[in-house]
């Protein structure tokens, strides 16, 4: 009876058991239905350019990596990771490191998902111009991925497509250097190409391809591409200008200013992270890093400095100490992330031109720059040396609190000059070990 | 039939129903003679109610009153022979030759003898397989913890337990045989009168490391019994929830006779026995000076020059500033309880309320508790009986952010700011140094609370169907309303830099459970005894949660979301889904042996639906050799049995309620415009954690019990780890869930009572439980850290391993520190990190003596963890050798740095460049953790029932207690007994976790 019992219950409640334990998500939908049509293609682009901008990525961990490097922010706080940094004591576990890699690769997935699946989406109401802008915002934010990663840690692994199984991509090697540009030059012309002839500050746009190639050539010493490039920019005067003064860009909430070529924007449902790491404790931050007494002289000078003091403060009495204002905005959290901006596109042309002898047009663009920021012209005349040098310092004022200056020294072989560091391997970033260890194909730069 | 009938009866209803019983069937014949009496404890003199007196070889029984008193009219003449019964004491047998007698009967030492309470019912302990223990409450209820599980430490081999601060409340680490899993849950499956209760903290305001401890709703007042299954036999009955053992609790009931009132009220007081000790202003500065110079800074730019040279003042100027004594304080404790429980034969109640209150030692951090119980039982026929167990209670907690982090972080602010900095500006305004807070505002300002309204209850029904065949069907409910709230004013600098800022969120988080079981029981043969039970579960768990934040406030005071200008605001609901089928068979042969089977099906919503269902089959044998002919005349040994279990539970809990799904998630915007983005990749093949245990015990007691003993051995093995395997993240995905990965847990648990003195006068009782678990990873791919990043988890070695970089000595030439060099390349990089210890205890335990001298009582109990270490994270911050100047302060062993050649110390010479304080997590903070406690001591006294006649006062008992009295160890900081945060891969962690207090208290139980 026992026996029969139990049968009983147990057929009967099968059935219905496999019903009862069907619970489906809310918060999330499932793989298949993530790209289907074209609203669904157009909030994966927002959720991409939320990732470019997440807090690991552009909205701190990224530039702090740069700034932090480059001898003039000093570590005021507690943590060991950014200790480490401003110290150039990396090691592999350094957790900025590690959040700053997962976090360009985890855009690059969003970018390979939009690049791979959108030209099968079936949605009649889907136009072709609308695709190719949704594909070419992926191209261009991909090539920024990897333009970043090489810079940071050398030549990487080249990942294309999307991930569905977690051994898609097992086996690749990392690419070289010269591969991994390769990769970014490829990026940035499928962009160009696919991308609309628009003025938008944040999101891709032709004439934002057209800004990071001048960059990108840059970095290749192709002077003759980066002048092109940034002469296009620099000519639309009517969207593109240096603004005076030069907190123009970012005081009294600015956002999107004819300044920025490219800008991450926050809201207050997508939030940048570095005034909490900025700012000290009375105005909502930690103040975890502040600018050190080198760059608060050079930023006070009114004839160096300029007008560009209106980056640095003074916290009150008795304690006086200088803080970072550039991010400022709490409990907001709207901080734009900086990516691109003209005086950048400047003394790109600058350096170019200097390295083509055109000397008095690289005076020309390095004074604009200076002539923003309230500080006297190099002099007429100047030699191509004293205007490089010029533009090694309009750039380490310009954008002391953004990420360029660390790669700026390493483009131009002065880290040793500069910061004292001899040995070139530390030049890049370590590979996290957590992806040495999940990836067995992974090879570690050298001397760490 | 009518005997089968009553047989099955007996076995399946409470003990008390029994005598009830028992009791109604007394027949009424001719009186030869007429007898009065008392049954009375022997040791506590105390009357006895309930004791059933039964004369030999008749069926003519009666009951004890409230009083202990009892009469008998029967035809027996004197002298007869009375058995006398009572659970949990000795069966007596005496010869009555006249009236009155009175009657002492002893609390049964004989472990054996005991009925406990295992899942889906009582056992005899005479009868189990599996490995239960049974915990005595009452000895338990003296440490004044907010909840029970805290209350069980180093009462239960087997079960580690270890505070994780000493804020009442607060969350713990609580293991039981060890720790089974990585990712999903190490928390054992909680029972409340057959309600599966919720343990998981539903806290969503951060108070920067800690949780709350939900099942501090709880009062442990209401709980009549606590049992701890450990083994496959106990467990497996809970199929897929019980790897990581049960606890089974019921809560008082009523029983039948004249009401019987309690009430129990105590007071007491809480401090920090020890606190950390710290430079004095000067010496922080004389050290900041002595790294300057080391720097190879010029001795005229020091940093603490004359200020008229522009310094901070010369060292012997700074003043030194105390700020841990601001922060704690001599909170107050105090507890009332007052229960009504009785009935008549046919209805049972107990209705208890209690009220509970606890100031933190630490300030701003207070505890209280109001809760209520009503139990119902109503016979409705000679078949059908229903019931209810309901429990409403309402936990307030003042918070605040003790952990880590600085904004609000109001126990950081206290520790870590230099001594030598002032509290006020020269202006008389606050000072704020090093991103803290200034601590006067914290102490005034800190304005965080969280409010649970919890309810625990079941209604059911039972119906005997046929003889030995019982049917029971129950509904229930475990509801918990967590609403918190925090604000932070414009003094604060989390106000100030937002015009105020705070933060509303109320969770929500029910289990609904409907249960069948069926349950049969028969003899055959006289010595044929057999039982079977199966029964179905469904059950459903839904959670959710309202945010909502606010900052931009007109003023201080207005301090509701509605006033702020900017307000965000979020909700979410997640939900999952159980259906479970089980079946038990026990069978005894002559209470000799004893064998057990138990089958569990569980099917859980968050696998994929091949993968769904889980089967969990267990085996236990026991073979009680004291019924055997060589050992049934020998009076040494009053008992012995063996026995052995083997089975298989699983564990889903703790992963996410959908795993297994391949996710894209919401919420990644953009220009103020939705964004989606990939979140989780599918693993459709995931399925339950499974664990197979093999179980070994002895329970031994010689010379009439005045020894017992309890022995057992255990094997655990996990496998099909639910374990979020590293990805490598150039796939865009952090990790996958899979079931990957082997853990092991291997360890003994041995509990010993002695009487050592027993007289009618002074009575000296010792228990000692010792018990080891050996915890290894058998199996895993990729290493992992855990969060902090000092521990990891690595394939070979335990749990909470100490993964760092190895300090080997100091170089007493330089000064500076020698690391471990461990791939031999010359320098110190990541690579270079190793494994140095783990944080388990080699063996921890609990000893206690119970004296008695007449009605004076002494009770000293002492918990031990050996063998542990302790990641001493303060030091990083406190022992940083001038890297963070004005923005730590520092502790003393600061001072034992290396200072001239010859000097042995293991503190590098103080200096911020080069590698003497730069690197993190290194081997010289790992310390020693074991220690030695004076957990508890109680001294209390029964008053004569001559003097409690007067006031119809049944029984009453004063005492005095004392909790963590004394402690020895080795550790640097207040107290070993630490963990910085309720994430289950760390253990043995010490940040921001304030000492476990010293109690004192003084508290009156009385009986009416």
């Amino acid at each position: 009876m026992r026996q029969i019992l139990y049968l009983l219950l147990f057929t009967l409640s099968l059935a219905s058991c496999e019903k009862f334990l069907q619970v489906d998500p809310k918060q999330q939908v499932d793989q298949s239905q993530s790209i289907t049509d074209q609203g669904s293609v157009e909030t994966a682009v927002n959720g991409m350019y939320h990732l470019l901008g997440s807090n690991s990525y552009y909205g701190s961990n990224f530039p702090a990596l740069s700034y932090l490097s480059a001898g003039d922010i000093q570590w005021s706080g507690s943590q060991a990771a950014p200790q480490q940094i401003t110290l150039h004591k990396i090691t592999a576990d350094n957790s900025y490191v590690s959040n700053a890699w997962g976090a360009i690769y985890q855009t690059i997935l969003s970018a390979n998902t939009i690049i791979t699946k959108v030209p099968e989406v079936e949605d009649p109401l889907f136009t072709d111009s609308l695709r190719n802008q949704y594909v070419g915002e992926a191209h261009f934010v991909r090539a920024l991925c990897y333009f970043d990663l090489v810079r940071g840690w050398g030549g990487v692994q080249l990942i294309l497509t999307p991930t569905n199984n977690p051994h898609d991509h097992q086996g690749i090697k990392r690419s070289s250097k010269e591969e991994t540009y390769a990769q970014v030059l490829k990026d940035l012309h499928e962009a160009e190409r696919l991308l609309p002839l628009a003025t938008d500050r944040n999101r891709a746009t032709r004439k934002s391809a057209w800004g990071v190639l001048s960059r990108y050539f840059l970095y290749q010493k192709n002077w003759d591409s980066a002048a092109y490039f940034a002469t296009k920019l620099i000519d639309d005067d009517k969207n593109y200008q240096l603004l005076k003064p030069y907190s123009a860009f970012f005081a009294n909430n600015a956002t999107g200013t004819a300044e920025s070529v490219f800008e991450i924007h926050y809201s207050i449902s997508s939030t940048n992270g570095e005034s909490n790491w900025w700012l000290p404790p009375a105005l909502g931050g930690r103040r975890e890093w502040s600018p050190n007494n080198k760059l608060v002289s050079l930023l006070n000078d009114p004839a160096v400095g300029g007008n560009r003091n209106a980056l640095i403060a003074q916290t009150a009495p008795p304690g006086n100490l200088w803080y970072g204002k550039l991010y400022y905005r709490t409990p907001t959290g709207t901080d734009p992330a900086y990516i691109l901006r003209m005086s950048e596109l400047y003394l790109i042309r600058s350096e170019a031109y200097v390295q083509k002898n055109r000397l008095e047009d690289a005076l020309a663009d390095v004074n604009a720059v200076r002539d923003r920021a309230g500080t006297p012209p190099l002099a007429a005349g100047s030699s191509a040396r004293q205007i490089l040098e010029d533009i090694q310092l309009q750039r380490r004022l310009e954008f002391p609190f953004e990420s360029d200056r660390w790669f700026d020294l390493v483009r131009t072989g002065q880290v040793a000059a500069v910061l004292g560091i001899t040995d070139p391997r530390k030049y890049v970033f370590p590979i996290p070990t957590s992806e040495l260890l999940a990836d067995k194909n992974l090879e570690q730069n050298d001397g760490y | 039939m009518k005997k089968g009938f009553f047989k099955g009866f007996i076995l399946l209803l409470t003990q008390l129903s029994v005598f009830r019983l028992l009791a109604q069937i007394n027949t009424n014949p001719h009186i030869n003679s007429e007898l009065y009496g008392t049954v009375i404890d022997s040791t506590t003199r105390q009357p006895l109610e309930g004791v059933t007196l039964q004369i030999k070889g008749i069926t003519h029984s009666t009951i004890s009153d409230r009083k202990g008193k009892f009469n008998f009219k029967t035809g027996q003449t004197f002298p007869y022979k009375l058995v006398v019964t009572f659970i949990g004491y000795q069966t007596k047998e005496i010869t009555v030759s006249q009236s009155p007698v009175v009657i002492e009967i002893q609390q049964n030492q004989n472990r054996l003898g005991d009925v406990v309470v295992v899942g889906y019912g009582t056992q005899s302990k005479k009868a189990l397989t599996g490995s239960v223990t049974s915990v005595d409450v009452d000895q338990i209820r003296s440490k004044p913890a907010a909840s029970f599980d805290q209350q069980l430490q180093g009462k239960v081999p087997g079960l580690q337990v270890t505070a994780n601060t000493g804020i009442p409340g607060d969350g713990l680490f609580l293991r039981i045989r060890g720790t089974t899993s990585i990712n999903a849950s190490n928390e054992p499956l909680y029972v409340i009168d057959g309600v599966f209760v919720n343990n998981e903290s539903l806290q969503k305001i951060t108070t920067e490391g800690q949780s709350n401890n939900p099942l501090a709703d709880i009062n442990p007042a209401d709980i009549a019994s606590i049992s701890v299954l450990k083994d496959a036999t106990a467990t497996a009955i809970y199929g897929a929830r019980g790897a990581n053992g049960v606890i089974v609790i019921t809560t008082k009931r009523g029983q039948e006779g004249t009401p019987k009132v309690s009430l129990s009220a105590s007071a007491g007081a809480a401090w920090a026995p020890k606190l950390w000790d710290l430079v004095t202003g000067p010496e922080h500065a004389t050290i900041i000076n002595e790294a300057w110079v080391n720097d190879g800074n010029s001795y005229d730019t020091r940093p603490f020059r004359p200020v008229s040279e522009g310094g901070r003042g010369l060292p012997e100027e700074q003043q030194t500033y105390d700020r841990l004594d601001d922060i704690f304080r001599t909170g107050t404790l105090q507890n009332y309880d007052l229960s009504v429980s009785g009935g008549n034969t046919k209805t049972h109640y107990y209705i208890g309320g209690g009220y509970n209150s606890q100031q933190a030692e630490l300030r701003t951090n207070d505890y209280n508790r109001a809760s209520f119980k009503v139990n119902l039982d109503q016979q409705l026929s000679d078949f059908i009986k229903i019931g209810t167990s309901n429990l409403i209670s309402r936990s307030y907690r003042d918070n605040a952010r003790i952990g880590d982090g600085p904004k609000g972080g109001i126990f950081q602010a206290a520790l870590h700011t230099p001594t030598y900095l002032p509290k006020f500006n020269e202006d008389g305004s606050y000072a704020k140094w090093a991103g803290f807070d200034n601590l006067d505002v914290l102490i005034k300002y800190t304005n965080m609370h969280s409010i649970s309204l919890r309810y625990i209850g079941n209604i059911y029904a039972e119906a005997n169907i046929l003889p030995g065949l019982k049917f029971r069907t129950s509904w229930s409910l475990d509801y918990n309303n967590y609403e918190e709230y925090e604000y932070w004013n414009s003094y604060t600098n989390l106000g100030s830099a937002n015009h105020n800022y705070g933060q509303s969120a109320v969770s929500r988080n029910t289990i609904w459970t409907n249960e069948q079981t069926l349950n049969y029981q028969t003899t055959f043969g006289q010595q044929h005894h057999f039982t079977a039970l199966i029964g179905n579960t469904v059950q459903g768990n839904s959670e959710g949660a309202t945010i909502a934040t606010g900052s931009n406030f007109p003023n201080d005071s207005y301090t509701e979301i509605a006033s702020a200008a900017t307000t965000t605001s979020t909700a979410s609901t997640t939900a999952y889904k159980l259906a479970s089928f089980f079946s038990r068979v026990n069978y005894d042969y002559a209470g000799r042996y004893f064998v057990e089977g138990n089958l569990r099906a569980d099917g859980s919503s968050r696998f994929g639906a091949d993968r769904r269902w889980g089967y969990f089959p267990s085996l236990g044998l026991g073979w009680r050799l004291k019924k055997e002919a060589f050992l049934s005349n020998t009076d040494f040994v009053s008992d012995l049995k063996l026995r052995g279990s083997y089975g298989v539970t699983g564990n889903q809990n703790g992963i996410d309620n959908f795993a297994s799904r391949g996710l894209w998630g919401a919420g990644a915007n953009y220009q103020d415009n939705p964004g989606t983005v990939p979140e989780q990749l599918a693993n459709p093949d995931l399925k339950w954690e499974t664990t197979r245990q093999v179980n070994i015990g002895l329970d031994a007691s010689f010379l009439h019990d005045r020894i017992s003993l309890e022995l057992n051995l255990y094997d655990k093995k996990t496998t099909g780890l639910l374990l979020n395997v590293p990805l490598p993240q150039s796939s865009g995905y952090n990790y996958i869930l899979k079931n990957d990965g082997e853990m092991q847990n291997r360890g003994f648990e041995f509990s010993l009572t002695t009487v050592n003195v027993k007289s009618k006068a002074f009575n000296w009782q010792t228990s000692l439980n010792l018990s080891k678990n050996k915890n290894k990873i058998l199996k895993l791919t990729t290493p992992i850290d855990a969060s902090y990043n000092t521990e990891r988890m690595v394939q070979g070695y335990p749990m909470y391993s100490f993964y760092v970089y190895k300090q080997l000595y100091v170089d007493p030439e330089t000064g500076d520190a020698v690391y471990d060099d461990v791939n031999k390349d010359g320098v110190i990089t990541a690579a270079d990190r190793q494994i140095v210890g783990d944080a388990w205890p080699k063996l921890f335990g609990g000893l206690t003596n119970n004296f008695s001298y007449k009605n004076f009582d002494l009770s000293l109990f002492f918990n031990f963890q050996y063998g542990n270490k302790v990641y001493n994270n303060n030091r990083y911050f406190l022992e940083s050798g001038g890297t963070r100047d004005d923005r730590r302060a520092m502790n003393r062993n600061q001072l034992n740095a290396w200072q001239k050649p010859g000097d042995i110390t293991d503190v590098p010479r103080i200096t911020t460049v080069g590698n003497n304080y730069t690197l993190s997590p290194i081997s010289r903070f790992i310390e020693d953790g074991s220690f030695l406690r004076l957990s508890t001591l109680v001294i209390g006294y029964n008053i004569p029932q001559d003097l409690l006649n007067r006031w119809r006062i049944k029984t009453a008992r004063v005492y005095v207690s004392g909790n963590n009295l004394w402690l020895w160890t080795k550790y640097l900081g207040p107290d070993p007994e630490v963990n910085v945060t309720s994430s289950s891969t760390v253990m043995g962690y010490d940040l921001g976790t304030p000492p476990q207090p010293r109690v004192i208290q003084a508290g009156i139980n009385l009986t009416f």
